[in-house]
């Protein structure tokens, strides 16, 4: 940057041509202003460093003084045993001989400027002092020293390897023994240029460069020309810039007019989702293979797989009688046959699920306002106000100055309905009854409505209704013990009256009937006179409810109605597991029950069949799910570019595993939703289907396991065992794995007791394996216990790396002579460098008691090692790295030094193995 | 990973390398300590009796000395490894429990040599470091806690006293190289900075693993059974240099680091507390130092933090006033027969004596001038 030299200027101010500026858009103006900008920026970035470095001066001051009293503190802590200090003797002796030799060499000094004589003088200091004080040489006993090793971490299952750990691309330096630098990790220019090619942000001083120069002089092309020079940048870039700082400023004007209308918006940005955003995490970040979140193997951001076979809804029979708490729908469904104990209306079953659903919801509203935080504000604005309202018009009708709000605290003590109105105390029946006045207002709203509508008639409901008969009696029964409340008396009048008004459907007999029940006539007088007040306030209540029910499952969040599909779709029509399971704490039950008898009754969703329709929707979507965040690298399918067989590849060493001529292929799990056909991804990978493939368990393309009944899946008959798999007791027939001793229950059992050996991997089923110093050089494994021929020793896991990168690497582990790279198939290389497990020590043998094998295990690929005779216990572990005989690594070359900063260090040749 | 910005407004103030003459150096002694070059010199800043007393290392030697007055050097131990092909690379004053002086000493063995010079004895040897140590720092607030950067990738946290390898800072997020120095943070106990070969400097939190650390000091069972953790990720990472980044220094709250592009780079770490690993870096100052672009040419400060001394590859040594802004370069000390790469210089507590180490296996003593 060329203000570098400015930065000891100062004082821009002064500048003249400042003020000629204004008027002429001269090029040589407008550098001028830009370089005074420029100066003052500078200057202003010198004070602050000044500033800054000032601070942290005084700061550390104090620590400095702190630690120096430490020391002193030190020094005199240990004054009391001085003789054993060996230090402070020699110091004191020192001192002691300095004196006296200084009075023997007192001219040393003076001359100090001739070299000749410092050097004869401190030559001779050094060997005088020695002998006189006996400083002899203290020996520091040898200590074996550790094979070299490069800090590793353990890891029990493969990972693959994160973005920041690539080589690729990255500038890597190398000293060799000569001293000369060399580069040997990026070979092609273009790698380092795709790098540097990152924009460039611009900074804050830039963008008020920018802002003040346009302000001084206006914007022209000129002057974006002539910034575009100072800050060297594109015109266009800087235009787009000012449009975006212009922009921010305009937002942040507006933001601030927006902070004094309204501050203290609630953060529900995780309820304002819908399903699919919200779970975008899940999707990303869940391994639907290891069910892990942040699974290091498959990785985030994994193609979803929705499978083609659907598992039935869950249904569970003994639940369904038994509420599920206190805001069950059953429960629900009685609680408007308390308020219309008194007002036996409703004859006709058809009104009632509605009337129950809707007070269910009524009923929530002041207890979301008590609740306060969760729910959103539109739709609880509407309710609660037309709730308090009511309770207004209540509270003035009666002697009990019990608001709405309150009553809900009693509703969520009362832990069981039936017990609250078996208990029951006069006290929480006022509230309820009070409670249940508000209901029926809001239920008569309702139900004009729906009976506009007329679509009254849901199928669930059906089944309900002899039992909600039983209910009703019980509790109207009840709440004519309390038919003294002065709330109850209300009740009746309101209902007759907005039934009059509203509902012509209702049989106005009933009406009279409830007045006739209703007890003393003045009462009558007085609440009649409120609920007129009532119906005036209704109006505008009416309203609002309304608009509410024109939108109609608005109080619905985009996300709880997704839930809610989902809900369907795992358990069914049950509004109890629903809401326990997947909306708990956002939706009761009862509110569920409503929300599906409304999707039902409206035609969109019933054409569809219900809720069924969203899940179809769901699986029928052909194409996955796309992603925001995360970069997929999976995208690119390589194939044979980068393996061993191609000409372009370096001469990498790489362990390869037993009888593999080709390497395996990676498996990707395939989204068919049909039997797999030309267009499966597994088919034109060659692969087979496995079980997270999305097609049916019929296609073709699947590998259909082992059906083995003898064996113990040991032997090349088992299918599994030929295609180097490992059994799946998904899968195979007879192979299953136990669980726990058998007190939580056996499992039913398959094939009698037969008993799978070729899942050990799987089941983690290894030996013990120790790390030692070995017998031919280096680090070796060695094994505890004494094992038979082809028993599974243990697991080669390390890093999944690119065949890319795996030449990256391959090229500077090749030079320090120690290499773990290990092929998996035609993706992935294993790279035991810096993870892995402690077989990544076994070293190499051309006769080794060992020998690795790729094997799918449950779609993945790992690499195993097995016995290849029988081992004794302590001996270590060979294997036969099978390096191609053209790349083998020259073992006896010497081996490179690494630096020139130091004499020639030889390091102890690595893990030197013997050719194969 | 925080990049650094060259952008406007965030230019460093670079020092100029006309010296102030503020204090003048003069040479005082040379000393011929053998013919193997001498990685490291270090004052004793631990305890205020041993302030005069330095130690260098150099193949397989390490010595201790007293600078007395009027330029004398005076030898007072002198310890040798049995193994020949041990290389010394550096060492570090600490002390034990009840303040005795502790000498801690590394190289390319691998093996941290702890030295008790108050009774002239070996007093632990720690094996663990799978490759050459390049550096060993004390903890100044707790002289037993020591820490080693080392070949093999990993930086190790040591008690000297119980002999415990108490964390290893290595792993997934740790150096991808060699790493060549490290320092302990001057009042925050849980901070080390580290640096290395893979160009970035790596800034560790230690506060979730200080139980262990408490839990060392009272350790009585076998050190090899202590439950060593690895911390696998930095709270920061910074590419300030492109090249090997071979020594850093918190200096307060900011960082001293230097490649091999002939100069010494102060910056800010502006780490974020909610997403460890991120940060910007802020570039302050700059501090010239021609013909120092060799790696594994380390500075040293004094006991205030007023001076940092380098020396060059050219047997040259810069003293530069670390604090002031702009940066003043204090001296220049250059000597006739002195052309060898000073691979250390050790700046005694008050910065009037500069020690400089030789790869030709000389020490050299400069005094300050005291004013007439």
């Amino acid at each position: 940057m060329a203000s570098r030299s400015t930065t000891t200027k100062s004082d821009p101010s002064k500048d003249p041509q400042m003020v000629e500026v204004q008027g002429s858009h001269n090029p040589r103006d407008i550098f001028a202003v830009i370089d005074t900008l420029k100066r003052q920026v500078a200057a202003d970035r010198c004070t602050s460093i000044k500033k800054r470095m000032e601070e942290n001066r005084q700061k550390l001051i104090g620590i400095t003084n702190h630690v120096c009293n430490l020391s002193k503190v030190r020094g005199n802590n240990v004054v009391a045993d001085k003789n054993i200090d060996l230090l402070t003797k020699r110091q004191t002796d020192a001192l002691g001989m300095f004196n006296g030799f200084d009075v023997n060499n007192g001219e040393r000094d003076n001359s100090s400027f001739q070299e000749e004589v410092h050097a004869s003088s401190s030559v001779l200091l050094g060997t005088s002092f020695g002998s006189k004080s006996a400083v002899c040489t203290i020996k520091l006993p040898e200590v074996k020293t550790l094979p070299p090793y490069t800090s590793w971490i353990f890891l029990d299952r493969n990972q693959r390897m994160t973005e920041d750990q690539s080589v690729v691309g990255r500038r890597r330096i190398y000293y060799d023994q000569n001293g000369g630098e060399a580069l040997i990790c990026s070979d092609s220019e273009e790698e380092i240029a795709e790098e540097e090619e990152e924009k460039r942000e611009f900074g804050d001083s830039e963008d008020y460069i920018l802002r003040m120069t346009i302000q001084e002089v206006g914007l022209s092309n000129a002057v974006l020309d002539s910034l575009a020079e100072c800050l060297s940048r594109k015109p266009s870039d800087i235009k787009a810039r000012y449009e975006i700082l212009l922009k921010g400023e305009k937002d942040l004007q507006c933001s601030k007019e927006r902070d004094a209308e309204d501050d203290p918006k609630l953060d529900d940005s995780f309820l304002d989702k819908d399903l699919d955003a919200a779970l975008d995490s899940f999707d990303n970040l869940f391994c639907r293979r290891c069910l892990v979140f942040d699974c290091r193997l498959h990785g985030c951001s994994q193609d979803l797989v929705f499978p083609a076979e659907k598992q039935t809804p869950w249904s569970s029979s003994d639940e369904e009688k038994v509420p599920c708490g206190s805001n069950c729908y059953q429960l629900a469904l009685k609680q408007p046959s308390i308020a219309t104990a008194s007002s036996p209306v409703h004859d006709s079953f058809q009104e009632k699920p509605i009337d129950s659903s809707v007070s269910a919801g009524a009923r929530i509203s002041p207890r979301k306002k008590t609740n306060g935080s969760s729910v959103g504000k539109g739709q609880k604005s509407n309710q609660s106000e037309s709730a308090s309202s009511n309770g207004r018009n209540m509270s003035e009708s009666s002697d009990s100055e019990i608001k709405p709000r309150e009553d809900s605290p009693s509703v969520h003590h009362s832990s069981t309905p039936p017990k609250r109105k078996l208990v029951g105390k006069c006290e929480v029946r006022k509230r309820n009854s009070k409670r249940v006045a508000e209901l029926v207002l809001k239920s008569m709203r309702k139900r004009q409505k729906k009976t506009v509508a007329s679509d009254f008639d849901s199928v669930a409901d059906g089944c309900l209704r002899p039992r909600d008969m039983k209910l009703r009696s019980n509790s109207r029964k009840e709440n004519e013990d309390a038919s003294s409340s002065s709330q109850q008396k209300v009740n009746s009048p309101i209902t007759r009256k907005s039934r009059r008004m509203e509902s012509p459907v209702q049989d106005s007999q009933n009406v009279l009937l409830a007045e006739a029940r209703g007890p003393s006539e003045d009462n009558k007088n007085a609440t009649r006179t409120i609920s007129k007040d009532i119906l005036r306030e209704e109006e505008f209540v009416e309203e609002s409810t309304y608009r509410h029910e024109l939108a109609g499952d608005k109080s619905w969040k985009a996300i709880e109605k997704s839930l809610f599909a989902k809900g369907v779709e795992i358990f069914g029509r049950n509004s109890c597991l629903i809401a326990r399971n997947l909306l708990n704490g956002m939706k009761t039950c009862a509110e569920v029950f409503q929300y599906m008898s409304f999707t039902e009754n409206k035609p969109s969703y019933r054409s569809a069949d219900g809720a069924n329709s969203l899940v179809e929707g769901h699986s029928k979507d052909a194409e996955p799910r796309t992603r925001s965040r995360f970069l997929r690298r999976r995208g690119r399918v390589r194939r044979l570019k980068y393996t061993w067989k191609s000409t372009g590849y370096h001469s990498i060493r790489k362990r390869i595993s037993e009888r593999k001529d080709q390497p395996c292929r990676q498996f990707n799990p395939c989204s068919c939703q049909s039997a797999c056909g030309k267009q499966c991804t597994c088919l034109l990978n060659g692969t087979c289907c496995e079980k997270y493939c999305g097609c049916p368990k019929s296609c073709k393309n699947r590998f259909r396991g082992c059906h083995c009944a003898k064996s113990q899946c040991r032997s090349r008959q088992c299918p599994c065992f030929a295609a180097d798999r490992e059994c799946d007791p998904d899968v195979c027939r007879n192979c299953w794995v136990g669980c726990g001793d058998g007190t939580l229950g056996v499992p039913s059992q398959r094939g009698d007791n037969y008993e799978c050996r070729n899942m050990k991997l799987l089941l983690k089923q290894q030996q013990r394996v120790l790390l030692g110093r070995s017998d031919v050089s280096g680090w070796g494994a060695f094994l505890k216990n004494s094992v038979g021929k082809h028993e599974y020793l243990g697991e080669y896991t390390g890093e999944l790396i690119s065949h890319r990168e795996a030449d990256k690497r391959g090229k500077i582990y090749d030079r320090e002579n120690s290499s773990f790279l290990f092929n998996l198939n035609d993706q992935f290389v294993l790279d035991a460098y810096r993870k892995g497990d402690k077989l990544k020590f076994a070293n190499h043998s051309p006769d080794p008691n060992c020998y690795a094998k790729v094997i799918m295990v449950a779609g993945d690929h790992r690499v195993g090692i097995f016995a290849k005779e029988r081992i004794n216990s302590g001996e270590e572990l060979f294997y036969d790295y099978r390096y191609e005989p053209d790349r083998a690594p020259a073992w006896a070359r010497k081996p490179e030094a690494t630096g020139s900063k130091r004499e020639e260090s030889v390091p102890s040749g690595g893990r030197a193995k013997k050719l194969a | 990973m925080a990049k650094t910005g060259t952008a406007l407004g965030c230019e460093p103030v670079i020092g100029s390398l006309t010296p102030s003459k503020k204090r003048e150096y003069r040479v005082t002694n040379r000393l011929q300590e053998g013919k193997r070059p001498l990685y490291a010199v270090a004052f004793n800043f631990i305890d205020d009796r041993y302030y005069s007393v330095f130690a260098t290392v150099g193949g397989n030697r390490v010595t201790v000395y007293q600078c007395l007055e009027g330029g004398v050097i005076a030898i007072l131990q002198s310890y040798v490894d049995e193994d020949k092909d041990e290389s010394f690379y550096t060492l570090s004053w600490a002390c034990n429990i009840d303040g005795m002086p502790f000498l801690v000493a590394g190289g390319i063995n691998g093996i941290i040599r702890v030295i008790d010079t108050g009774s002239e004895k070996l007093h632990r040897s720690f094996v663990g470091h799978g490759d050459s140590i390049n550096e060993v720092r004390t903890q100044t607030l707790k002289p037993s806690l020591v820490i080693s950067a080392s070949k093999d990738e990993s930086v190790r946290l040591w008690n000297v006293r119980t002999g415990i390898c108490i964390l290893i800072f290595a792993g997934a997020g740790g150096h991808r190289n060699e790493v060549l120095s490290v320092d302990f943070h001057p009042s925050d106990i849980y901070r080390v900075a580290s640096c290395g070969m893979d160009n970035t400097v790596k800034i560790w939190s230690m506060k979730e693993f200080w139980t262990y650390v408490e839990k060392s000091f009272t350790w009585t069972e076998d050190p090899s059974k202590f439950p060593t953790k690895y911390v696998q990720f930095p709270v920061f990472i910074a590419s300030v240099h492109s090249n090997y980044v071979d020594c850093n220094r918190w200096l307060g709250d900011f960082i001293l680091s230097k490649s091999v592009d002939n100069e010494i780079v102060l910056w800010e770490p502006k780490t974020k507390e909610q997403t460890p690993g991120e940060g910007a870096v802020d570039i302050l100052q700059k501090y010239p130092v021609p013909e120092c672009d060799i790696w594994f040419i380390k500075f040293s400060c004094d006991f205030h933090y007023n001076a940092a001394a380098i020396g060059n590859r050219e047997g040259k040594i810069y003293v530069w006033e670390l604090q002031s802004s702009p940066p003043v370069l204090m001296a220049r000390l250059s000597h006739m027969q002195c052309r060898s790469p000073i691979r250390q210089t050790a700046m005694s507590f008050d910065g009037s004596t500069i020690l400089g180490c030789c790869e030709d296996g000389t020490i050299w003593r400069w005094d300050a001038n005291v004013a007439p």
